[in-house]
Parts: C-alpha cells; sequence; structure tokens
C-alpha cells in the first residue's frame, strides 16, 4: 500500500494543505493581536501577518468605502436622537400632518432675493373638490427659519440608551413643522422614523449573526471534531433545517412566536414587548441561519483535527476540549470573520423582509426600514401618489451593499493567493 | 449510477422525517386550534365543534396526530382545509401553478442576461464593461426585492405621466398588480398566454436581478479560471477564433456548476418569489402561506411546507446527479 503512487500523491497533497492552514492559523493569531495596532506602517524587514492583511485590506477600495459608510450608518443609528428633528412616534393629531411631501427648505429671501439662512413656511392642507385628492399649500405669511441646536424639552431621548437629552440638532417653531422626506399615513415624520429605524434594522443582523456563531461553531466543532455518531447526528439537524425554504421557516417561527396566545409564550408568560420582539427576530434569524456556518466549520475542524499541530497539542497532554477550542476553532478565524460578514446582509434582508410583512417590531413602539416601506403598501395607497414613503428602502440597500463590500474585501485580504 | 440513486433515496428518508417532524412541531405553536375560533361563532353549536374535533384528530396527543397526518402524506392525503374545506392539496395547486410560472420566466431572463454578462466580463478582464456588470450584480445582490418591485411600480407610473403630457398617451406600460386583466376571460387562448406573460414581466425580472449577482460572479471566476489554462493556450495556438475559444472551450467546463444547478432550481420553482409576489400582488405561493398563517389553517402551512421540502430534497439530488452527468470527472460508483 505504501508504494502505491497515488497514495504517496494524496500525501504530498496533504503537506500542502498543512502549510496553508498553519499559514492561516498563524495569520489568524497575529491577525487577533496586531489587528488594533495595525496600520499603513512603511514596510521594514519583515512584516507581520496582520500588517500584510491591512495592507492588502486597505488596498481595496471599495471594501474601504463600504466600511466607512458602514461606521457613518451605525453611528446615525446611535446618535439618532440626536440628529432626528421628532420623536421616533411623535405625531400631531390636529391638524394631523398625513403623508405630507417632503417640506421644502428655501433658501432666497422672497422680499430681497438674496440668499439667506435656510427657512421653511407652515404648510395648510386641503382637498381638491373634483380628486379628493390632498393638496398642499405654503403659508408664505410667516417665515419660519430653521435653527440648530435646539432643546425640545417634551420630546427627550436617550443615546444607547443611557444618556438622556433633549438636545435636536435642527428644527423649526411651532406651529410650522420640518418634514425632511414626508410624513406616513399617521403624520410621523419619515427622516426621523428612517433614523431610528437603523438601530433595529443594522443591529438586529449583527446580533443574529452571533446566535448563529455560536449554534455554528458549538455544533459544527462538536461534529468535526467526534465524527462518527455525533458528527451524522448533527449534519443530519443541519440538513433538516436546510431541508424546509427558509422564507417559509422564517414566517412561520416569527409569526407563531411573537402571538401572545402560543403555548410557549403562555409557559413562560411571556407578554412579547417591543424589547422581546426584538430579541425573538434576532433568535429565529439564528436559528434559521446556524446551519451554513456550522458546515463550513465543520469541513474545516475534520481536515485541521489531523494537521501536526493539532497532534502535537494532543502528544503534549492537551485534552480534548483544550485541543478543540484553544487550537483548532481558533484556526478558524479568518474563515469565520468573512463567513461572519457576508452573513450579516442576509439577516439585515431577513429583518427587513418579516418587518415588511409585519411580522416584526410593532409599529406602535418601534421603527424599522421594513416596516417603513410597509407603510408604502397599506390599503388604498398609490405609491405614485406617495412616492417619499420608498426612502427607507435606501439605507436598507446601502448596508445591504456595504457589508457586502467589507466581506468580499476582507475575503481578498485574508486569501494569500491574491495578494496584489 | 442505478445504486447511488438508490442509496441516495434512502438516505433522504431520515432527512425528510426529521424535516416534517420539525415542521409538525412547529405548527403546534400555533395557538389553539381553527376551531378555537370557530367555537365563538354563536350559530356552531358544541357538538359540531367536537365532532369536528374528532374528526381532525385535534383531541389525540400530539404524537398520535403526527402519525396519522403523516400515513395520510404517504398515502399522497394532505388533509383537509380547516377553513374551506377543501382538500389541502386543491388549495395549494393554483397558487403552485402560478408561483412556478413566474420562477420559469425569470429564470430563463436570468439565464440569458447573466451567461453573456460573466462570459463578457471574464474576457474584458477589468475593463470598463466588466466593472459596470460587477456594479450591476453588486446592485441586484444588495436591493431587497420587495423594495425593487417597489421602485419599478413606481418609475411605471411616473413614465405614464410622463407620456401622458408628452403624447397622450395614457396607458400603464406594464401592469402593477396582479395577473390577469380584466377582461382576461374574454381574450382567446392565444390573447390569454400574453396578458399572463405581460402581468409577469416585472415581477421574474425583480426576482431575475438578485439571482443575477451570484451568477454573473461565479461565471466569471470560473471563465477567468479556465480562460488561463493550458487547454486554452493549445486551442490558441492551433490557430482557433477567439469565439470558438472562448464558447467551445472555456464556457463549456466553465457552465458546469450551473448545469448541476439546474436541479436545485426546483425548489424556486416552487419556492415561488418570496415577497416580490406579496408586492406585486402575484398570487402565488408565498401570499397563499401567509394567509394560511394568518387564518390557522395549519394543514395548508404543513402542506406548503412539506411539498416545497420535497421539492427541495429531490432537487439536490437532481444537482447531484446532473453533476455526474455533465463533469466526465466526476464518478459515482
Amino acid at each position: 500500500m505504501a508504494d502505491d503512487p497515488n497514495r504517496k500523491h494524496q500525501y504530498e497533497q496533504e503537506q500542502d494543505t498543512d502549510a496553508t492552514i498553519d499559514a492561516t492559523a498563524q495569520q489568524v493569531d497575529n491577525v487577533l493581536i496586531d489587528l488594533n495596532s495595525a496600520g499603513p506602517v512603511a514596510s521594514g524587514a519583515s512584516k507581520s501577518q496582520g500588517k500584510i492583511i491591512w495592507e492588502q485590506f486597505a488596498q481595496h477600495k471599495s471594501a474601504m468605502v463600504g466600511g466607512v459608510v458602514l461606521i457613518l450608518m451605525y453611528l446615525t443609528a446611535v446618535f439618532a436622537g440626536f440628529l432626528a428633528p421628532y420623536g421616533m412616534n411623535e405625531y400631531r393629531r390636529s391638524p394631523t400632518a398625513a403623508f405630507r411631501p417632503p417640506t421644502q427648505v428655501h433658501w432666497i429671501n422672497p422680499e430681497t432675493g438674496r440668499l439667506t439662512r435656510p427657512f421653511v413656511y407652515d404648510v395648510v392642507e386641503s382637498r381638491d373638490p373634483v380628486t379628493r385628492q390632498r393638496v398642499y399649500e405654503e403659508d408664505t405669511s410667516t417665515v419660519y427659519p430653521i435653527k440648530f441646536f435646539v432643546r425640545r424639552p417634551s420630546q427627550p431621548y436617550k443615546i444607547l440608551g443611557l444618556f438622556r437629552s433633549d438636545l435636536r440638532l435642527f428644527g423649526v417653531d411651532d406651529p410650522a413643522r420640518i418634514f425632511l422626506w414626508g410624513t406616513n399615513n399617521l403624520g410621523k415624520d419619515v427622516f426621523t422614523r428612517v433614523l431610528y429605524g437603523g438601530q433595529v434594522s443594522l443591529t438586529v443582523g449583527l446580533l443574529a449573526v452571533w446566535v448563529a456563531l455560536f449554534l455554528g461553531l458549538l455544533l459544527g466543532g462538536l461534529a468535526g471534531f467526534y465524527g462518527g455518531f455525533i458528527d451524522d447526528l448533527i449534519m443530519r439537524l443541519v440538513e433538516i433545517f436546510a431541508a424546509i425554504p427558509g422564507l417559509f421557516l422564517l414566517i412561520v417561527l416569527a409569526s407563531l412566536l411573537r402571538d401572545p396566545r402560543n403555548p410557549l409564550a403562555q409557559a413562560f408568560g411571556l407578554q412579547m414587548d417591543s424589547a422581546q420582539t426584538y430579541l425573538l427576530i434576532v433568535f429565529v434569524l439564528g436559528l434559521v441561519g446556524w446551519g451554513g456556518l456550522a458546515r463550513i466549520i465543520r469541513g474545516f475542524i475534520l481536515s485541521a483535527r489531523e494537521l501536526d499541530y493539532a497532534q502535537a497539542a494532543k502528544a503534549l497532554g492537551a485534552s480534548e476540549s483544550r485541543v478543540l477550542w484553544r487550537h483548532l476553532l481558533p484556526s478558524t478565524a479568518s474563515y469565520v470573520i468573512v463567513s461572519i460578514t457576508l452573513a450579516i446582509p442576509g439577516y439585515i434582508l431577513g429583518e427587513t423582509s418579516l418587518s415588511f410583512l409585519g411580522l416584526g417590531p410593532s409599529e406602535v413602539d418601534t421603527s424599522s426600514w421594513g416596516l417603513l416601506l410597509r407603510d408604502a403598501t397599506s390599503r388604498g395607497i398609490s405609491i405614485q401618489f406617495v412616492p417619499w414613503l420608498l426612502i427607507p428602502g435606501i439605507p436598507i440597500f446601502l448596508a445591504v451593499l456595504c457589508w457586502n463590500l467589507l466581506g468580499d474585501g476582507l475575503r481578498d485580504a485574508f486569501d494569500p493567493r491574491k495578494r496584489r | 449510477m442505478l445504486v447511488y440513486i438508490v442509496r441516495r433515496l434512502f438516505q433522504l428518508i431520515p432527512t425528510f422525517i426529521g424535516a416534517t417532524m420539525l415542521a409538525f412541531l412547529i405548527s403546534q405553536l400555533v395557538p389553539g386550534d381553527f376551531l378555537t375560533t370557530k367555537a365563538l361563532e354563536p350559530n356552531v353549536r358544541p357538538e359540531t365543534i367536537e365532532r369536528m374535533r374528532a374528526q381532525f384528530g385535534l383531541d389525540q396527543p400530539m404524537a398520535v396526530q403526527y402519525v396519522r397526518w403523516m400515513r395520510n402524506l404517504v398515502q399522497g392525503n394532505l388533509g383537509q382545509s380547516f377553513v374551506s374545506n377543501q382538500p389541502v392539496i386543491n388549495r395549494i395547486a393554483r397558487p403552485m401553478r402560478n408561483s412556478m410560472y413566474l420562477a420559469l420566466l425569470s429564470i430563463l431572463m436570468l439565464w440569458l442576461v447573466a451567461v453573456p454578462m460573466g462570459v463578457y466580463s471574464a474576457v474584458r478582464q477589468y475593463s470598463l464593461g466588466d466593472q459596470v456588470v460587477s456594479m450591476f450584480s453588486y446592485f441586484g445582490l444588495a436591493i431587497p426585492n420587495f423594495f425593487f418591485a417597489q421602485v419599478l411600480i413606481l418609475l411605471i407610473f411616473v413614465t405614464r405621466t410622463f407620456t401622458k403630457e408628452a403624447f397622450g398617451f395614457n396607458q400603464l406600460l406594464f401592469p402593477v398588480a396582479g395577473m390577469t386583466s380584466g377582461n382576461h376571460l374574454d381574450m382567446n387562448a392565444w390573447g390569454r398566454f400574453w396578458d399572463i406573460m405581460w402581468h409577469m414581466f416585472i415581477p421574474s425580472f425583480v426576482v431575475a436581478t438578485a439571482g443575477m449577482a451570484g451568477f454573473t460572479r461565479v461565471l466569471r471566476a470560473q471563465m477567468v479560471e479556465y480562460m488561463g489554462s493550458d487547454f486554452i493556450r493549445t486551442a490558441k495556438a492551433k490557430g482557433l477564433g477567439q469565439r470558438s475559444v472562448t464558447y467551445k472551450h472555456a464556457l463549456r467546463p466553465a457552465i458546469i456548476p450551473f448545469v448541476a444547478g439546474i436541479g436545485g432550481l426546483l425548489p424556486d420553482l416552487v419556492g415561488g418569489a418570496g415577497l416580490v409576489e406579496v408586492t406585486m400582488s402575484w398570487p402565488g405561493i408565498t401570499p397563499a402561506f401567509l394567509e394560511a398563517l394568518n387564518s390557522q389553517d395549519i394543514y395548508i402551512v404543513l402542506g406548503l411546507i412539506v411539498i416545497t421540502t420535497i421539492l427541495l430534497m429531490i432537487g439536490n439530488l437532481l444537482s447531484d446527479l446532473l453533476l455526474a452527468v455533465v463533469d466526465p470527472r466526476i464518478r459515482y460508483n
């Protein structure tokens, strides 16, 4: 058998993979150490793996742009309270301001014809006597200049749930209103709700991926490491989850679990307030999505556990769990980082889809981009008269796009064959 | 080959049982059952409720219900719809057919557009066209289907406003909702066909755009790899034209994974276009699913899940078999 040429060939191949996988493991260790300190350093003697990866990544322009845009988007979500002129659920009962088109901001003083500080007019609403369409007319008698750093004690907010404030970046005096992106059917400011919506839509994916990662690492790691019966069992489970179409599984889980009358909620006495609904969506998305990660990790562990460094650790007397948790799982890090980054946009789309169907957070106390797009589909609304209700789709598009760009950039940066 | 197929089919059995069990378990989360709401109706007698409960086996423990349902399933009986009191199969056949039309057209569009795009961007790597293709595929990847559909609807309306003012043409270029026009029944067969095609165009286009991204990217990578390989150099060296080299020698091996992927399209065919169907009021499988879920019609929900699950599994099997057929390097023995 030992003389079999095929076997020799195979052995060489294994050696080859050894080298790559060892290199990856090294690389990952370095990344973990260097990621914080690494920057575009002048190349001296020999560069650490972390530096090489960072330099590769920095060359990837689209990925850098994606990363920067994402940072900005997450910052706006954090400071939504400050940036938004109104409270998330603030609306006026009478006169209502439903379906207002975006408020026109004027820059030219009508009397002097010169550039002036931006101002708005109050808007008077009436109905066209023939078509019954809403007609909005500016009441040009009073000028309402846009004020910056206004305090609105009636609508306080919290940043990160910690810092209370009522300072808003901009606003106008009552009774005028400034709706940069118009209002929805209840007269809530779309601009404000898009900013607040990011707090849900951008973070659900981030959290859900950790749920999926936890399950994927645990089950994929166990399957790959122990093999045999455990492997079969876990992989069957993955197949079972993969066999049911994802969208249906998502819809059915979300819709049934969020119903307060379902047996589980009854058993635990859950009432499903907005925070619980949020966590539920996170959990459901993670539950539907862990299979892919588990598969990747299992495959990796399966090949890595036979490699020299794993064998060496075992020979040195390391326990099985130590080999798995300290040596094998960390070596999957570069794969995992890339898989996560490319999985997050999927979760963002999942959340917006659920919200769009009305199966996510409720309109009453939360905002989400999918929920805002749902406004545009409500009964009796024709999109041609309220085109601004489609604006919330743009941040979804941007977020998903940027996560994809970032993920592609990371994948190329980690891949030694794509070095430039 | 036959042995392999049979073995694979047997392997599907535990997965299938597991998946149906999972689906059934989930369906037990439905609060109460449809009879709880029915019992509230004043004109329904309690005895009727009890009789129906026994008839559907709802008074039995969960395991018994599952076995009963499974036994029926094996015999091809998906049970009765609670709400309409018709066999489930009758209720879901039509939405499945409608979804299939949509999926077929979108797959056709996908192939017609994505193959040339992928080939082009591989042959003209890093050219302006390549970058445009890449941008376009990122666009398709990132835009949510339902949002894209909404944007297109808006565009259709805007176009009408424009053509009305410019040419006095007060018609929508494409219908924005549904599957048939109001006068559909008055048309002849040919007219009906075109009517449906016309309604199908926008939703299929949206679905195709979403698939485009992955397709062109993978095809491009495959093509680039083959274009740099030895046998292509040989083909060029013996004087073959660029077209022949590209399409006969490089595209053929590069397209293999996609040919194999045709099997994987089967669940797409019934899985439907998802939220596009909801946005554009296409009477397909997703709206049917949502409606059944809303009215707590458990057997319809289960029926839809089971059928799509079966098709998904068959599709995966078909993919593997097709791969073996088209790729001579793979042998299943």
